[in-house]
């Protein structure tokens, strides 16, 4: 025996009662762990907990009591009044108050208009105090409201849509883990006591929370559906429930270890986790498949189990071995990453690799030799002329004949897959994770087309103690926002500056020429300190520090992507650089969106450099299995030309590189080589055994070849179902894992025979 | 005859014990009333030095020193109040003046000296935070008893003091931010030692408790409170140099002497 490894197969032969004993002792046990799982569904955690950016986000939420928010969004496009009519105001202040109660709200932090303080002079009278009373008694009251709100530029298009017809309430909750039930109860309240009116409840604790539902929901559905279809391509190729079932439960078991081994050593499942039976479910068929393949096709002639078994694990053992070890250390790669969720899943789809090989060795042998003989009487050898059979001859001529322009095409396609990659645009957008026509889209969409912006990033100006109060720096902090406002992605920017100029305005009959910062510090201290003692101090306190040495400027992004995000950042660093502030400061940023920027900047470094990483690591390998520098190379020539062209692909359509798509990447790194392991070390397998090359060519594209198209439909189509999710990631990955196998499948099966044919001579074939 | 007599005679000594307890026992209204009278309208005018020591859930300091002057033009009714603040340091000389009224909203003003400016305030919300803290306006100028339903609900001890222990219910809900509070009151000098505020769900949201009393001119003070919200953050409040009686006049308390503050008392 060659490889020591090799012995499973035969212990698996000789005792399979004992392996499949074991096996069901495993499973069971792991089984067990599974309901011990708990979602994370918090973006916040795509960095690790010690990073300094999520330090800083957390410290500036802290100083400033930010918490994460509900948005509930009141439209009514019924009317030229919209919301503002008596009975739809007073039902708003009803769920305010109802709101107000629910056990885990912030409940003096709720910016609802019957919280919110407006100021205003009314008859040289200056009046802090809340929009609205909970009894509005006729139209002209809710005209009032609206139009105080209006003026006042720190409500409008936060509070009050900008055309007067819509209001927004914000309801800030403790913690996180409490989305689900205060979205439950904000839900029942609003059937309670809404009208005719629309509700609209979105927010990041929604997002999140609903995500973690449908996570669930594709766990059970999508991944099952995909096994479903999956059984149903295999029946098709091989004709044999008991057969096809083995691989089946090969594939099952796979993920209840990895899964019941990922929760009970106590690691959430988050977006990327949720994936990984989707990942593993094909990675363990596909070795399957090929001694599937290669036994129904030897059987019928050789008419032994034991004997094909034997013949079959042989010849297969070295590929399916290396492509295993590929394969895993292409997701191995992704431990290097800076991303923790990502490092969890790499991990443990690489075991989840090692654990699929293990049990095609041991389980699969065992299956067979205690499956009775009249199961495999069935199996028979495929008539020459069958599709599969017309396919394989084709391409065979198509490659060998056609090797230098096969050649060509490819370079040409590489050439424009590389131009795509460059088009490449790196953005990523959580609320982007549900359909176009989920409800959530639904009122992200409405919402941010009626308010300033539903995505909040914070930009902390930081000096000495007091500065926070000198005209100079106010009147800079106000010009920089003057200047953020105008940019496109923004909605809204609100800061102590608004209160400030809000309260000169008012202090000065409302003279226009007020509506400024005044010129003293003085002036500026007695201003704010007017507004804390007629005002709610709070809400001064989210937006400066009692010391006066740190600023907080509230900037509303219409849209959650961080490209927009990049570009208020690089914006606000390009202006303090061109116009350098009064006084020393420096500037920190917080807030989920910007969160998300520095996360995707590390996961595409990160994917970068475990891609590049593991692409040297698997070109090595294939030197060290072919033993030749030239044999690895063209190995790695198929994974190439995949990868460039899915790549391109995504920059050439504009599909944003996201998380789904840069995770993808590994997978590409460790099943397309596959399909060259096989079908370069069967040819050279085939080449020692035959006379001619066109011998080997013949026998190359028969069996081998076989096994490859197998593989590529099966999988590729057995993935249509995540299509359908209602989850962007799930479609993402369900088209990809079609285009990686349809692409590296063809690519190999056309480019390396065309490369064999042309490098025959160094290739020693 | 003999056996009347003894009769007469039980009744009697029953009379005699009973009637004089009967006497003695105060309705929960007459309790807020003493105690309205004994915490808010002490003298018949006031003056005293406070400092207030305001942390934040973040335990960051703020400090807010200011003089505080009171007129009461009726015993339990309408009270005029003259507020001058010290600290912060660029805040000093601003003034705030209130003309307490029973019957009516208050009247309020402002002056702001940085701009010279006199604003009258409104400010409907009785409610919110004094200055910054964590004692809201009626803290600070008294809640009228009339806004509440009063119930004894028992008697405590606080620190060996024996305590009427009352639930106070607002009568108007919807201009409160709490759903009811509860009052500790000193049975002998009616000050109230401690109060609790709930929120609208019914949670303990806000404490109030008194650390320090002194005797000033033989009136039993409070020179020591503290506020604090159960979510975090609390206002100690000190009175200092408190006097009564001083023979403050009205017309201190008007437009005129918001820009002239009265240099006797205020130093």
């Amino acid at each position: 025996m060659k490889n020591p490894l090799l012995r499973i197969v035969h212990f698996s032969i000789e005792n399979p009662r004992k392996v499949m004993a074991l096996t069901v002792v495993i499973t069971v046990i792991l089984l067990t762990q599974l309901p011990g799982i708990t979602v994370d569904t918090d973006p916040e955690n795509m960095l690790p907990a010690d990073e300094p950016v999520r330090l800083a986000h957390r410290e500036i939420k802290k100083e400033f009591s930010l918490y994460d928010s509900f948005v509930v969004g009141v439209v009514d496009d019924t009317s030229e009044e919209g919301v503002f009519r008596p009975e739809t105001l007073e039902r708003i202040a009803r769920i305010t108050d109802e709101i107000l109660k629910i056990d885990g709200v912030v409940a003096k932090d709720v910016i609802s208009p019957l919280t919110t303080d407006d100021i205003q002079a009314v008859d040289g009278v200056l009046t802090i105090e809340p929009l609205m009373g909970r009894r509005i008694p006729d139209q002209e009251t809710a005209e009032r409201i609206r139009g105080r709100a209006l003026e006042n530029p720190i409500l409008k298009n936060l509070l009050v849509s900008g055309d007067g017809k819509a209001v927004n309430l914000f309801v800030p909750i403790k913690e996180k883990k409490l989305s689900y039930r205060v979205a439950k109860e904000i839900e029942s309240i609003v059937e309670r006591h809404g009208g005719g009116e629309e509700y609209y409840i979105t927010g990041l604790p929604v997002v999140e929370e609903t995500f973690g539902v449908e996570m669930f929901r594709q766990m059970g559905v999508s991944a099952p559906l995909a096994g479903l279809l999956i059984f149903i391509l295999m029946l098709f190729f091989f004709r044999s429930v008991v057969l096809v079932a083995s691989s089946m439960v090969v594939a099952m078991i796979t993920v209840i270890w990895i899964m019941g081994f990922l929760v009970g050593t106590g690691f959430t499942v988050h977006i990327m986790s949720s994936m990984i039976p989707i990942f593993l479910m094909p990675i363990a068929v596909l070795d399957s498949i090929h001694i599937l393949s290669e036994f129904s096709d030897r059987f019928p002639s050789v008419k032994d189990k034991k004997e094909t078994l034997l013949m079959v694990m042989k010849e297969l053992f070295t590929p399916m071995l290396f492509t295993s070890i590929t394969s895993a250390a292409g997701f191995a790669s992704l431990v290097l990453t800076p991303i923790p969720p990502v490092r969890v899943f790499g991990g443990f789809v690489a075991a989840g690799i090692a654990v699929a090989w293990l049990l095609t060795m041991a389980f699969i042998p065992a299956y067979i030799m205690l499956l009775p003989e009249r199961f495999l009487k069935r199996l028979h050898r495929r008539s020459k002329g069958s599709v599969l059979y017309r396919a394989q001859e084709y391409l065979g001529w198509l490659s060998v004949r056609h090797a230098r322009g096969i050649a060509v095409v490819c370079l040409v396609v590489f050439a424009v897959s590389v131009y795509g990659i460059t088009k490449t645009r790196v953005n990523d957008n959580p609320t982007r994770w549900f359909h176009e026509g989920h409800p959530l889209r639904v009122a992200e969409r409405v919402l941010n087309k009626l308010f300033g912006g539903t995505y909040m990033a914070y930009l902390v100006v930081e000096g000495r103690d007091g500065v926070m109060k000198t005209p100079g720096m106010l009147e800079y902090v106000d010009r920089l926002q003057g200047e953020l406002s105008s940019l496109d992605v923004v909605g809204k920017t609100t800061s102590v500056v608004d209160v400030v100029k809000k309260i000169s305005f008012e202090l000065n009959d409302e003279d226009p020429a007020y509506n400024r910062v005044p010129d003293t510090s003085r002036k500026v201290a007695q201003y704010l300190f007017l507004y804390e003692m007629t005002g709610d101090p709070d809400d001064l306190y989210h937006l400066v520090d009692p010391g006066y040495s740190k600023l907080n400027v509230w900037i509303q992004l219409r849209r959650g992507d961080n490209q927009d995000m990049k570009a208020v950042e690089a914006f606000v660093y390009n202006y303090m650089r061109d116009n350098p502030p009064p006084a020393e400061v420096e500037t920190k940023w917080a807030g989920l969106t910007y969160l998300n920027v520095v996360w995707q900047e590390k996961m595409v470094r990160g994917m970068l450099k475990s891609l590049a990483g593991g692409g040297v690591v698997v070109f090595l390998m294939m030197v060290f299995i072919f033993r030749s520098p030239l044999w690895g190379f063209i190995s790695i020539v198929p994974l190439s030309i995949t990868i460039a062209f899915i790549y391109g692909l995504i920059g050439m359509v504009g599909k944003d590189y996201d998380m789904p798509v840069a995770v993808l990447s590994s997978l590409t790194l460790g099943i397309s080589v596959d399909f060259a392991i096989h079908l370069l070390q069967r040819t050279r397998q085939i080449r020692r055994e035959s006379a001619t090359w066109e011998e080997t060519v013949e026998r190359v594209f028969d069996e081998p070849v076989r096994a490859i198209i197998r593989n590529m439909v099966v999988i590729s189509m057995g993935f249509a179902p995540l299509f359908f999710s209602p989850l962007v990631p799930y479609q993402t990955v369900g088209f990809f894992f079609a285009a990686i196998m349809a692409v590296s499948g063809l690519t190999t099966l056309l480019v390396l025979p065309a490369l064999m044919v042309i490098l025959r001579r160094p290739l020693k074939l | 005859m003999k056996k009347r007599s003894v009769l007469y005679g039980l009744v009697l000594i029953v009379c005699g014990v009973l009637v004089p307890l009967q006497a003695l026992a105060l309705s929960a209204d007459e309790i807020v009333n003493k105690a309205n009278l004994a915490y808010y309208y002490a003298g018949s005018d006031g003056a005293a030095k406070v400092r207030m020591t305001i942390t934040d859930t973040r335990g960051r300091k703020r400090l807010r020193e200011l003089t505080m002057l009171r007129y009461d033009v009726e015993d339990g009714g309408r009270q005029k109040f003259y507020v001058y603040f010290h600290r912060p340091a660029d805040v000093e000389g601003m003034v705030y003046m209130v003309w307490k009224n029973p019957e009516r909203d208050d009247d309020r003003w402002l002056y702001i000296p940085a701009i010279d400016l006199i604003k009258r305030v409104s400010q409907r919300d009785k409610r919110s935070s004094f200055a910054g803290s964590n004692f809201t306006y009626e803290d600070v100028s008294g809640r009228l008893p009339g806004d509440d339903v009063h119930e004894l609900i028992g008697e405590d001890t606080l620190d060996g003091r024996e305590t009427y222990v009352l639930k106070n219910i607002p009568r108007d809900k919807d201009l409160v931010e709490f759903s009811f509070y509860k009052t500790w009151i000193d049975k002998e000098n009616f000050l109230p030692l401690k109060g609790e505020y709930y929120d609208k769900a019914g949670r303990l949201a806000r404490i109030i408790t008194v650390e320090k009393i002194e005797n000033v001119q033989d009136i039993p003070t409070v020179v020591k409170a503290r506020a604090k919200a159960v979510e975090g953050g609390e206002t100690v409040i000190e009175f200092m140099d408190v006097r009564y009686n001083v023979g403050l006049k009205e017309r201190i308390f008007s437009e005129r002497y918001l820009r002239r503050p009265p240099r006797r008392w205020i130093r």
